[in-house]
């Protein structure tokens, strides 16, 4: 390379990344923002926002030269199957263990922005309580039922064409970014108020996986009149962001549109046979 | 538990019922009334391709004019059950546009930070519906209930100088368009455009509400359908609008004035 062109910034070179992470100190409590440098170089090749994370939470000085409490945030796998590690990174829902900083900062100098799903209530700065998640599962009953005092036998066969569509859906790890970038899925810190709200697309799209499953079938009736009741599949509001942001690639939207139907089904065959 | 399910209110017990006869009375009756009421209002324009509205304006007369004051007259006098019909249909805009409302408030838009086309139209499907419904109480208002006081140059509407006096009330006066009047016939254009949008794309989210188009492939299939037919209907809108505000109020009143004339000799039994 000849002339005073400037090196073409590449990841193997020794580059300053800052985190502007939101802090909060707790439930409840005010949220703050401050700023780190991490040094990406060779060493550091392949690094992810996670890993930048633990950078920062040996040396949690800010880049005023202000000591600090490390950062808390929630991981588990770190290969992006497990939906722990989400946050809002960049203003956008996705995986921090996925966020690989060649990506999202290839620059000396580029700004990674970090905050904690707005959705849930935060336990501490990017660590939030997802409890919601699951309570919503249990809501349309998204498991088969096997249980009892005696044995079952073996189950039915799967038709393999809807093993190829419930396949898909069944990757589904309850990350929570289809309810972070759903504009009907508010956040609500009250448990009481999550059985009427919007059950979100992650627990529709597992109502659909389940009620496909040729056991899982028998709890179809029960998912679909908690779909027709308050907070159900009728609350979506075709906004369709939670089909562009899952992590997986999941349908979500055909599945929205498949329960619509099972909905239209139920609750009309309700209407003349009750 | 049990405690917890009697505190459920009217509005949660009743939610999915309530959603779906929200949607459906977007479509039937309040959409099936939007597309023929366009249908009528622009029969001012496209009225001139048709032979027998020659005919009726009679020589020198507007055959556009002849076209609309015909179809009103038709849906005035001959149309059964009228009443039954109005009442119908106020119902459900009513509840269309309260419902609505109410759905608005269990939302939060996040444009913002998910610009994507779709979350564009989810804001746009509630701001449309807000303006739409301030419209609507104001074309009403003004032509039925004789809000005049709101109209520029304060045209009183009547059935039988339909053409003149909606061309009045657009324009604000005879000779030319008042600062006024051009401010009430950009209002309809809005208006009408805000109307429009929230019926095509409404008709779009319906079909997966209900679950018509489960696939994306049929989902953006239908959407073809919907955009083409929301890009009719806004050709039709405008195109009413523009003809009504630059309409010659005189030409159009004395082709009004020789229908009657008509009309009432066709009453008496006279060829």
């Amino acid at each position: 390379m000849t002339g005073p062109t400037q090196p073409k910034p590449s990841a193997a070179d020794s580059r300053s990344v800052r985190f502007r992470i939101a802090r909060c100190d707790g439930p409840g409590k005010p949220t703050r923002w401050e700023t780190f440098a991490v040094k990406i170089d060779r060493e550091s090749a392949g690094a992810n926002v996670i890993s930048c994370l633990q950078h920062i939470a040996a040396h949690p000085v800010t880049v005023e030269g202000k000591r600090t409490t490390p950062v808390v945030w929630d991981s588990v796998c770190l290969e992006e199957v497990c939906g722990a590690c989400t946050m809002v990174i960049n203003g956008k829902v996705r995986q921090s263990c996925s966020a690989l900083i060649d990506q999202i900062a290839p620059n000396d100098g580029d700004e990674v922005t970090l905050e904690p799903m707005s959705r849930f209530p935060v336990i501490r700065d990017l660590w939030v309580d997802r409890s919601r998640v699951f309570h919503n599962l249990k809501r349309v009953k998204a498991w088969v039922p096997i249980d009892g005092t005696y044995h079952l036998g073996s189950g039915p066969r799967e038709p393999a064409k809807a093993q190829d569509t419930r396949y898909t859906l069944s990757t589904c790890m309850s990350c929570g970014c289809c309810l972070e970038a759903c504009p009907q899925f508010t956040r609500q810190d009250d448990p009481a108020a999550w059985d009427t709200t919007f059950v979100g697309a992650h627990a529709l799209s597992q109502a659909r996986l389940f009620n496909m499953h040729e056991t899982g079938k028998q709890l179809a009736g029960e998912r679909l009149e908690a779909l027709t009741g308050p907070g159900g599949v009728a609350d979506c509001g075709n906004a369709q962001n939670c089909v562009k942001v899952c992590p997986k690639n999941i349908p979500l939207t055909e599945s929205i549109a498949a329960m619509g139907r099972a909905a239209t089904i139920h609750s009309v065959t309700r209407f003349f046979k009750k | 538990m049990d405690t917890q399910a009697r505190k459920v209110s009217v509005l949660d017990r009743y939610d999915f019922l309530l959603r779906r006869l929200h949607s459906l009375t977007g479509i039937v009756p309040i959409g099936v009334f939007l597309i023929f009421h366009l249908l009528t209002n622009s029969s001012i324009g496209w009225g001139t391709l048709d032979k027998r509205n020659v005919e009726r304006a009679g020589l020198g007369g507007h055959a556009g004019v002849a076209a609309f004051n015909h179809d009103v007259h038709f849906i005035n006098d001959t149309l059964p059950f009228l009443i039954f019909i109005e009442i119908t249909l106020w119902a459900s805009i009513a509840f269309h546009s309260v419902y609505g409302f109410y759905i608005a408030t269990t939302g939060r838009s996040n444009v913002k930070r998910y610009g994507y086309q779709g979350n564009w139209r989810y804001v746009l499907q509630r701001v449309s519906g807000y303006i739409g419904i301030l419209f609507i109480l104001y074309h009403v208002g003004t032509l039925r209930w004789g809000w005049t006081f709101l109209v520029p140059g304060g045209t009183r509407w009547s059935a039988e100088y339909a053409a003149s006096t909606m061309a009045l009330a657009l324009r604000g006066s005879v000779e030319n368009v008042t600062v006024a009047g051009v401010v009430v016939s950009l209002g309809y254009m809005l208006g009408v455009s805000m109307l429009v949008f929230h019926f095509a794309n409404g008709l779009w989210t319906a079909a997966i509400s209900w679950g018509l188009t489960v696939s994306a492939a049929a989902q953006k299939r239908w959407g073809y359908v919907c955009t083409a037919l929301g890009v009719g209907l806004m050709l039709m809108a405008w195109s009413a609008v523009a003809a009504f505000a630059t309409l010659d109020v005189d030409r159009a009143e004395s082709t009004e004035r020789n229908m009657q004339k008509g009309s009432l000799t066709e009453r008496a039994g006279r060829p």
